[in-house]
Formats: structure tokens, C-alpha cells, sequence
């Protein structure tokens, strides 16, 4: 079973390192961008909580924050020796409330509550809290959008025949594959705006996988630099099959 | 590795005030957010614009201090008379997921483009 454990001071500026901590287990674990990140939300809460209200300033005290992962859920706990907490004495935030009745006030724990399958706060003697939360990664892939791009992907078409990508990315779609089967020349105007998409679609924490590559268009793609770039598939089940897994060859 | 920080750009235009965001807004750095918008309604300013395209990260402590500004800027009057108010921009999907959980998505004016929203004062 993989696992790893750090022990940090109970300071704000501890959360960015157990991100940091966090992210790479689940990186091992083979969460996609997206679960890692809601994972790593849920912690970050939990984290500020315990900084925030466990400790007094006069005697800061650390955190200890542990991950293991059986091959099919990711757990974190955290542990500190702070004043005791009960979830129970944080009101439930009203999520569809209007501006002026929202105070912000117990979003944390209801984001924890959304983003992990379980949950939980103890108290274990002598004076130790724990909370111990837990993920399934995610077993299907994410939906993937398929394209099939036709023709020359040059500076007169290549905007026009990415559009539907683009549509699809404001819909929020964040696997997608092109498929360049039928695409028989690339310019480096198409090439720019594969980067541009390639952006976007990181940004949001999404993938972007080409296949069926012809082997001049292989050879653009070579010469350029573009193979290190974006993940290539032989074929379209190929790269279907890319998504959302383990191994991740981007 | 991702960056650890939080950087605040301002650029000021004749009504509008923009705060381009980048890094994270966590609880480390959520009071960085909160003094540069009091800072602005200090001068009197507040039609602010939130651009988040460059914002990796959002927690609860970042969530409550786009509430408070919120209505605080909506509470003040300008001297044409208008309420102030504080619009967001370019949402990337992950922030967006955090909008659509906490109910955020419904609370503020989003908009895809930053001239829109600034425009839109």
C-alpha cells in the first residue's frame, strides 16, 4: 500500500505545502486533474480549520497529515492536539440562500462534505483530533468529446474547423480527442491554435489527446517539437482508452 | 509545482477598477485579497472587476472575503448615484466547480470576457 505522512507546523502558510504533500499521493494514486484537486480542496479545508481554531496563538502546536491508498480509495488524516471540534456546532451553509443572507460562514465543512465519499471527526484519547476522510478515485473515464477533423488545418480553416472544440470546452468538456484521420496538412497557423486549445483545456484541469495522425502531418509534428507537446495515439481507441487512467504518457 | 502565492495586479480605468488574480486564494492569502479591495473602496472606488483566469485555487476562507466585498460594494453609493459592485470574470472550470457547489454561481455577475464585464458598469 502506498503511503507518506508529514508533520508541519499548524501556520497558514503550511497549506500550500500539504497541498503540495496531498497532490503528489494522489498523483500516485493515478487521480485525474480533477478528482486530485477536489481531494486536495477537501484537505486544504480541514487544514485551515485545525490552523485557524485548534491552536491558540500564544501555543501553536503541528499538524501531522498522512495519505494511504489501497489501489481503490485515497484517505488523508489529520491529526492535531488542539482544542477539540465538533462539526456538529457549525451550521450547515443555506447554498441557495440570496447575497445578503449568505455570511460565507461554514462553507469548509460543506465543501468536504461534496468533495470526499466519508468523512469523519474524532477524538482520540490522550487529547488527539483526527479527521480521516476518504475518496474513491474515480473508476470510469471522464466523458470524452470526440472530434474528426477533415481537410487542411491552415490559417484559412483551422479557426473555423476548431470551433466545435472550442464550443465544446465553453460547455465544459474536458477530455477531448482529435482525431486527424482525414486531415492532410497542418500549417504552423493550425499549430497555433492547437497550443491555444492545448492551454485551455490544461487550464482547466482537462486532457487533450490526438490520434490517426498521417504520417506527413506525423512528421510536422515531429519537427516541431509538437510530439512532446501533446499526448499522440495510433489510433482512436487508443487514445480513448488514455483517458482519465494512470498512465499518463503527457 | 504550483505556485504557492498570491499576486494581485491592479489596473485602474475611468469608472472601473480591475483586480487580475493569480495563484491561490487559500486562508494564507485571502486577507491579501480582502485589504487591496478595501483599499480601493478607501479611495472612494467600488465598481471593482475580479479577472480569475489566472486564479488556481479557491477555499472557503478566499469564497467569504467575494461575499463580504460583494456587499459591501453594493452598499456604497458613488457620487453619480449608482451602487458600486463587485463583477468576476473568466472563471477557469475548476473555480467554477467551487462556484456551482457553494450556490457562488447564482451570488455574482460572471462574465466570459474582461472588457464585457468591465463594460458592464
Amino acid at each position: 500500500m502506498l503511503r507518506d505522512t508529514l508533520t508541519i507546523a499548524a501556520e497558514l502558510d503550511a497549506l500550500a505545502a500539504i497541498s503540495a504533500f496531498v497532490r503528489a499521493g494522489l498523483e500516485h494514486a493515478g487521480f485525474d486533474e480533477r478528482g486530485s484537486w477536489q481531494v486536495q480542496l477537501a484537505v486544504d479545508e480541514a487544514a485551515t480549520n485545525i490552523i485557524q481554531h485548534a491552536y491558540p496563538a500564544t501555543s501553536p502546536g503541528s499538524i501531522d497529515v498522512s495519505w494511504w491508498f489501497d489501489g481503490a480509495t485515497f484517505s488523508v488524516e489529520l491529526r492535531d492536539t488542539g482544542q477539540p471540534f465538533d462539526p456538529a456546532t457549525v451550521p450547515r451553509p443555506r447554498i441557495d440562500a440570496p447575497l445578503e443572507e449568505r455570511d460565507g460562514g461554514g462553507l469548509g465543512l460543506y465543501l468536504i462534505d461534496q468533495l470526499m465519499d466519508t468523512v469523519a471527526f474524532t477524538r482520540e484519547a490522550p487529547g488527539v483530533n483526527v479527521v480521516r476522510m476518504a475518496r474513491r478515485r474515480p473508476i470510469r473515464a471522464p466523458a470524452v468529446r470526440q472530434f474528426v477533423l477533415h481537410g487542411r488545418l491552415d490559417a484559412r480553416h483551422s479557426t473555423a474547423a476548431l470551433a466545435p472544440v472550442r464550443a465544446a470546452l465553453d460547455d465544459g468538456a474536458r477530455a477531448v480527442l482529435l482525431d486527424f484521420g482525414d486531415v492532410s496538412f497542418v500549417s504552423s497557423s493550425g499549430l497555433r491554435d492547437l497550443i491555444v486549445l492545448l492551454r485551455r483545456v490544461r487550464a482547466a484541469g482537462g486532457e487533450l489527446r490526438l490520434c490517426a495522425l498521417q504520417p506527413l502531418v506525423a512528421e510536422v509534428f515531429a519537427l516541431t517539437g509538437f510530439v512532446q507537446l501533446f499526448p499522440i495515439h495510433p489510433t482512436a481507441a487508443d487514445g480513448l482508452r488514455a483517458f482519465g487512467g494512470p498512465a499518463r504518457e503527457a | 509545482m504550483e505556485t504557492t502565492h498570491l499576486e494581485i495586479t491592479h489596473r485602474s480605468f475611468n469608472r472601473t477598477d480591475l483586480l487580475e488574480l493569480r495563484g491561490r486564494l487559500d486562508a494564507m492569502h485571502a486577507p491579501q485579497l480582502r485589504q487591496r479591495i478595501e483599499a480601493l473602496f478607501d479611495q472612494g472606488r467600488s465598481r471593482i472587476v475580479l479577472d480569475l483566469a489566472e486564479l488556481e485555487y479557491v477555499s472557503s476562507p478566499g469564497l467569504r472575503v467575494l461575499i463580504e466585498a460583494r456587499k459591501r460594494a453594493r452598499d456604497r453609493r458613488l457620487p453619480d448615484l449608482e451602487a458600486g459592485d463587485l463583477r468576476l470574470a473568466r472563471l477557469p472550470l475548476r473555480i467554477k466547480d467551487v462556484f456551482d457547489l457553494t450556490g457562488f454561481t447564482n451570488l455574482f455577475q460572471i462574465y466570459d470576457d474582461v472588457v464585457d464585464a468591465i463594460g458592464s458598469f
